[in-house]
């Protein structure tokens, strides 16, 4: 993981706010103020005279995908460098603090998850090792487990893969970054809370506490 | 991971934290951006030179119009399914081919994202949380119900935005 700080300070607060403006796009025509916006700071490749854009027109097949490809590492280069400068500033840390005490009534989750869950915004193998030890610590119940996972494994490292993954489409798609990462969250949520219905009928159906034990331990072996 | 290796990493500058995080990107446009790329430009030309495309786009035209999509935007969507790079790549591929609109890319973005990876993504975050194994085809259901959801949320958004998709 990176080197993040381990206390909330207002940098953490500031670098936080700044990441989420940055990425919204509400600053991309706010004058002086777009020197913020993630888009606009991207920039654009020169132009070879009138021929137009470096990468040619018409161009198909591998040779056209590898072009494309190449013109899409300066974003992400960008991206990643500055996702880990605000996450060494404790960004991370103040978006736990936010969603900490509404995880419950979101997901039906304790609190405590609130750190794995921004982890898993960045990096999926440490949410899901998180995971692991909160359920082997005590911390979460199985079918809470469950719950948890069905939200990190949708878009696992939702930041990092919408930008990685997706940076074919950043310079095509209609909405900003930050909307697309907001429809991804939400529907992120809305399939934990389908899980979590499920499951809390499957309770209600058969509340034998001997059938939980056992599948307790089964996940414990896979 | 634990706090404990955390303290012993010494402290980075921030402008070595920017670069770090800059040359990672690098290395990910190689390794993963660039192949994927390869690969979906060399499928899409493919499938439009044996005419597999235009069957594609009929056959299964009247299910992908729910969400505003033409029949040949599944094909972004399957390779998505294996990953999600691929996906994304397909649906660039395919809007440079003019098969598909920038609204329709809008509405396939999230979704390659949120079902991308569906196998290897399993084995990294089901299995190694150690998720209950009764719950795995749930589980599994799960990120293509997102996609799904995503889609047409998308879809509604842009028509409220007055753009038609």
């Amino acid at each position: 993981m990176t080197d993040v700080e381990h206390k909330l300070t207002w940098r953490g607060w500031l670098s936080f706010v700044f990441i989420v403006i940055s990425f919204s796009g509400v600053l991309a025509s706010a004058g002086v103020w777009s020197a913020f916006d993630f888009q606009t700071l991207i920039g654009n490749f020169g132009k070879i005279g009138d021929l137009g854009p470096f990468s040619g027109k018409g161009g198909t097949g591998a040779r056209e995908g590898f072009l494309f490809g190449l013109t899409l590492v300066p974003t992400v280069m960008f991206a990643l460098g500055l996702i880990r400068v605000v996450e060494s500033l404790g960004a991370l840390l103040a978006a736990e603090k936010l969603i900490r005490p509404i995880l419950k009534p979101l997901m039906g989750l304790p609190g405590v998850t609130g750190l794995a869950l921004v982890s898993s915004m960045t990096s999926s193998d440490v949410g899901s090792a998180m995971t692991k030890q909160l359920h082997d610590s005590g911390k979460l119940t199985d079918d809470e487990r469950t719950i948890f996972v069905s939200y990190q494994y949708a878009a696992s490292a939702t930041l990092t893969n919408t930008i990685d993954c997706g940076a074919p489409l950043l310079g095509i798609a209609l909405l900003p970054i930050g909307a697309v990462l907001v429809i991804e969250l939400f529907v992120k949520i809305l399939g934990a809370n389908f899980v979590r219905f499920i499951l809390a009928r499957q309770t209600a159906q058969a509340p034998t506490a001997q059938e939980n034990q056992t599948n307790i331990s089964m996940g414990g072996a896979a | 991971m634990s706090m404990e290796t955390l303290a012993l990493t010494p402290k980075r500058t921030l402008i070595e934290e920017f670069c770090f995080g800059a040359k990672n990107g690098f290395y990910l446009g190689v390794e993963r951006i660039i192949p994927a790329m390869i690969l979906a430009y060399v499928l899409i030309m493919c499938l439009k030179i044996t005419g597999l495309m235009t069957i594609v786009g009929t056959v299964l035209g009247p299910v992908m119009a729910i969400f505003g999509l033409p029949g040949e935007a599944v094909v972004s969507l399957v390779a998505a399914f294996f990953a999600k790079a691929a996906g994304a790549s397909t649906a660039a591929s395919l809007y440079a081919e003019g098969v598909i609109n920038a609204a329709q890319v809008t509405i396939l973005f999230p979704a390659t994202i949120t079902m991308g990876t569906l196998v290897g993504h399993f084995v990294r975050v089901v299995v190694a949380s150690g998720a209950n194994a009764k719950w795995h085809p749930l589980l599994l259901f799960i990120p293509l119900f997102d996609a799904v959801v995503s889609m047409l949320l998308v879809r509604v958004i842009l028509n409220l935005m007055g753009i038609p998709a």
